[in-house]
């Protein structure tokens, strides 16, 4: 279970910068849209946004919703998109090796 | 445990960020729950998605301290390097001294410039020796088609010069290389002199 979460925890900031590069989304959808996937505190969402504020992979801006509070919008920056595209292809060999691994070991026993 | 509670649990934890960092991220479970309870979820379902503020609160604290290279799964590609912050350079030199550096180094050039260019326009009848002795056998051919007489001493000096072109062809390769050598390293230090040394603010 506690490895779980830290597998998720990775995953997360490239889960966030897909969506994020898909469209500008505010951080409540954007809770959702991960949740849709995986099951993540969805709390940890917003310290991992503001650091990528900080790294400068995303901007904000603000946007008045109806009956709520204004909508703070993230964008992902040409920085951003391509460390997402590269975290993409580091997640891909690294599953695949992983499989790999898993299938080699397993076939023996 | 409801909103407020919450939200209560989490300031405390987060009160050792500095006073911004800590509101912009109670802004940020503030709207959240704000959006949540518009679509129609409890504050109870709210916080249980949400997580232990505790962690959260930790979650935050750690990311200040992450480094700000960015760590990838695996090797292969090189993390892009940081930009470094422009540092505003000061001349140690004041006017008077600028202005002898100046005057020397126009008396310096008056003479080594000119003599440069004697150099490479020395240099330019290499070129022009080596590609006349190539195609010397050429001009052999048009002499003999408009004389119509074959001379063979013509021949032995054609057999030479061709030897002679191809040996300039090299020496004005190599000299080509030494000349622009000493062009550029006087041009460096013709850069250098006239900036002087820089301090570092």
């Amino acid at each position: 279970m506690d490895i779980n979460i830290q597998f998720k925890k990775g995953a997360l900031e490239l889960c966030v910068l897909v969506l994020i590069h898909e469209r500008d989304r505010y951080g409540y959808e954007l809770a959702q849209s991960v949740s849709e996937h995986i099951e993540v505190a969805e709390g940890a969402l917003y310290p991992l946004l503001r650091r990528l504020v900080v790294e400068g992979y995303c901007t904000t801006y603000l946007q008045e919703s109806t009956g709520g509070p204004p909508r703070k919008y993230y964008r992902l920056t040409s920085a951003g998109e391509i460390h997402m595209k590269m975290l993409v292809i580091e997640w891909k060999q690294f599953v695949k090796s992983v499989s790999t691994l898993i299938e080699k070991g397993t076939q023996h026993s | 445990m409801n909103k407020s509670q919450f939200l209560g649990l989490l300031h405390s934890h987060l009160s050792v960020l500095p006073p911004e960092e800590c509101n912009e991220l109670m802004e940020d479970y503030e709207a959240h729950f704000a959006f949540a309870l518009q679509n129609g979820r409890t504050e109870e379902e709210v916080i249980l998605e949400l997580g232990h503020p505790e962690e959260l609160a930790r979650e935050a604290l750690g990311n200040r301290f992450i480094p700000k290279e960015p760590v990838y799964w695996f090797g292969g590609q090189e993390a892009p390097t940081p930009v470094r912050p422009q540092v505003p350079e000061v001349s140690l030199r004041n006017g008077f001294m600028k202005s002898m550096v100046y005057t020397g180094l126009f008396f310096v050039d008056i003479i080594v410039v000119p003599s440069l260019l004697a150099l490479w326009s020395f240099w330019i009848c290499f070129p022009i020796v080596a590609f006349v002795g190539i195609i010397s056998p050429v001009l052999l051919g048009l002499d003999y088609l408009t004389d119509g007489v074959f001379y063979p001493a013509k021949g032995y000096a054609v057999i030479a010069l061709v030897g002679i072109g191809i040996l300039f062809t090299i020496a004005s390769k190599s000299t080509f290389k030494v000349f622009k050598d000493m062009s550029l390293a006087f041009k460096a230090w013709h850069t250098r002199t006239v900036k002087g040394a820089l301090r570092h603010e």
